[in-house]
């Protein structure tokens, strides 16, 4: 080991060392076997190392990693290719129970990224099956593959209601014995939500994955809904991951014109402007997000009206428009916090907790109108409370 | 230096400041605690082991706590934390060092796919290694402890870690969980050994750890080859029975009692494959320990 340099950057700030060996794996030249420790214990909880791997392997420094720490690093991507066979496997499991089902079958996130063959795949660990049918045929799907085996958990009559009723999603199936759920969505955000994307669109144009009963949306629908999933429907806690998500799918569907052009027009169809402006801001901060489409600038360049000014006709054709000053104001405050990795050894620092409530207001407040709000904060309050009860007294 | 050298409070001012450092073999460790007690508990289980700086990589970085709150004073707990997780649910206050081990057992066990994980015990003996697997109750760690107490050289009691490439087995050098009447057992056995305090009434019943004894721990880089697969089978009273096995049945009872087989696939396969098809493999129901251990030791001496 070289001499003692406490407190060099990785280990006073491994979430830093691992944004930075994220953005430019270069970096990992100058790391010693203790700022590597100090990275994989923020890694290994934010789901990070395969995703940290297959960057230190595609930019050819995965050899200079110490073998301690390639071990890890390996034992995850053993894990990874077993899931990705999961997946498939349960793929071939539900295409075999709805072989008659005349509806399309839309794989969403994991599942669609592994049928596409993306290579960023590599680099994360699906933990369950998505996929999407038509809303008219949800349940004609549901009961072929109840039939089939598949089973769901009894839940309580509120929990039921909200799945079936308000949410974009039946409530998780799992086949005996299989490793992985499945979840059967009929859209991509929930009913109840600021934000409805047009399913009609999304299933108009998924994309046929050859040689399977299944279909991918399209690409720019990808990743409108890796956006809204971050920055629509969830709290960002901890969801690094899914902002890296992102960043490998911008830089796997390519850095074309028109499918610039594409993604802004359907942002614009399904409502998720903003999501998607959120998305490509923090990708860009935190991760680099290449700026090869023009989108990052574009975005910055909306924000700033003088940029705007001087440009061409072209650039006016699809924009995204701006983020609010207070909006930008106000994430740009609570999305770093909430969302990057804490320390692995001190207590979550207030002003992470708080950030985090807050998006967790936020995000409740985008899925539903106050008043269902309401009944849902009483509910599920009050189970809370009821539940916590006995523990206190055992 | 070794562990045992120092005394109950440069334990616990290691515990409780950068950590304690502990080489397993394949595996290193990592533990900070403020928990009373653990410290005299790891300094007589871990006696022999090197004494390792907490400064560098390290497998597995563990925090043994008490939980903050009323829970202090009223049936004390204390949680294991992983990397910022809390993996599992906190265990009584009065059994740290079983819940150390256990923690540290489950962190193995999630984090060493590079390598076949079997659940057996290994020792060693001439550079020729004999497997043990087993299903808890089977009297594998009891078995798997007196050998280590009359010559063997111990690899492992829980994992036998499989090295991929050429089904070597690796070190991985822990403390023995002996349970309930084990304990007497072993105390009547191996006189000599050093067993750590008893802790009764935990998930498994009265469980107490048998420290590695010097020997092992000083050979913690040294792999073995694997020599002899016997699937033991404690039956109080029984007559010692030796039965060669088919190698195929012992690749199903390998294959179905690893930790990772399914995760590994095709490579554990081959591993597996490798293994039996350089043993022998032999069901052996025993009923004292003493008779068990002389006819491992001439099994071993006669297949050379």
């Amino acid at each position: 080991m070289t001499a003692g340099r406490l407190g060099r950057l990785p280990r006073a700030d491994p979430v830093g060392a691992l944004l930075a060996l994220l953005r430019a794996p270069e970096t990992a030249r100058t790391f010693d076997e203790a700022d590597w420790d100090a990275v994989v214990r923020v890694a290994r909880p934010a789901r990070l190392l395969a995703a940290l791997r297959l960057r230190l392997e595609r930019h050819g420094v995965f050899a200079d990693v110490p073998e301690r720490v390639r071990m890890h690093l390996d034992a995850e991507r053993t894990l990874v290719r077993f899931r990705k066979q999961m997946v498939l496997w349960e793929l071939e499991c539900i295409a075999r129970a709805l072989s008659e089902f005349p509806a399309p079958l839309v794989l969403l996130k994991g599942a669609a990224y592994v049928v596409q063959g993306f290579g960023f795949a590599e680099g994360r660990l699906p933990s369950d099956v998505d996929l999407m049918v038509p809303r008219a045929s949800l349940d004609a799907a549901e009961r072929a593959l109840l039939g089939a085996g598949w089973q769901t958990e009894a839940l309580d009559p509120y929990d039921e209601r909200y799945y079936r009723e308000w949410s974009h999603e039946l409530p998780p199936m799992r086949y005996p014995e299989h490793p992985l759920e499945l979840d059967l969505h009929h859209t991509i955000l929930p009913l109840t939500g600021r934000i409805q994307p047009k399913a009609d669109a999304l299933f108009a144009d998924a994309v046929p994955i050859a040689g399977t009963r299944f279909h991918v949306l399209c690409p720019a629908d990808q990743v409108v809904h890796a956006a809204t999933q971050l920055f629509q429907d969830s709290d960002c806690a901890g969801r690094l991951r899914d902002l890296v998500d992102f960043d490998a799918l911008i830089g796997e569907l390519g850095a074309t014109e028109r499918f610039r052009e594409r993604l802004v027009e359907r942002a614009r169809l399904h409502g998720a402007e903003r999501p998607l402006a959120y998305a490509l801001r923090y990708a860009g901060r935190f991760l680099g997000t290449p700026d090869a489409l023009g989108l990052d600038s574009r975005v910055r360049g909306n924000d700033d009206a003088r940029v705007r000014g001087n440009d061409g006709a072209e650039r006016s054709r699809a924009m995204l428009p701006p983020i609010p000053r207070v909006a930008r104001f106000m994430m740009d405050r609570l999305v770093p916090r909430a969302l990057l990795p804490t320390h692995p050894d001190r207590r979550t620092p207030l002003a992470v907790r708080t950030a985090r409530f807050a998006l967790f207001l936020r995000s409740h407040w985008l899925r539903m109108p106050p008043a269902l709000l309401a009944r849902h904060a009483i509910t599920k309050g009050w189970r809370a409370l009821r539940a916590e009860a006995p523990s206190e007294v055992e | 230096m070794l562990i045992g050298e120092l005394s109950t409070s440069e334990v616990q001012a290691r515990l409780s400041g950068a950590g304690l450092g502990f080489e397993f073999g394949v595996a290193r460790a990592r533990v900070r605690s403020d928990v009373a007690r653990l410290a005299e508990s790891i300094r007589t289980v871990y006696s022999a082991y090197p004494l390792t700086e907490a400064e560098g990589f390290f497998d597995v970085t563990a925090r043994l706590a008490r939980p903050p709150g009323l829970r202090k004073h009223f049936r004390p707990q204390i949680s294991f934390w992983l990397d910022g997780e809390q993996p599992f649910e906190p265990f009584p206050a009065e059994t740290h060092l079983p819940l150390m081990e256990w923690g540290l057992n489950w962190a193995i066990a999630n984090r060493f796919n590079r390598h076949l994980l079997l659940h057996a015990g290994v020792v060693e003996r001439d550079g020729r290694a004999v497997l043990l697997p087993a299903l808890p109750g089977s009297g594998k760690s009891t078995l798997t402890a007196a050998l280590a107490n009359r010559g063997f050289r111990l690899l492992s009691d829980e994992f036998g870690v499989v090295r991929l490439a050429d089904a070597a087995l690796l070190p991985l050098v822990r403390p023995t969980a002996l349970k309930n009447e084990s304990i007497e057992v072993m105390r009547r056995f191996a006189p000599g050994a050093v067993l750590g305090p008893s802790f009764p009434k935990t998930r498994k019943g009265t469980v107490a750890h048998l420290a590695p004894r010097s020997e092992s721990v000083a050979k913690l880089a040294v792999p073995a080859r694997p020599a002899l697969i016997l699937f033991p089978n404690f039956t109080r009273d029984a007559e010692l029975a030796l039965e060669p096995i088919p190698k195929s049945r012992a690749f199903l009872k390998l294959s179905t009692n690893s930790f990772n087989y399914e995760l590994l696939g095709p490579e554990a396969f081959d591993a597996v494959t490798k293994l039996v098809s350089s043993c022998e493999c032999y069901r052996l129901r025993f009923g004292d320990l003493e008779e068990a251990v002389a006819k491992i030791g001439a099994l071993l001496a006669s297949s050379a």
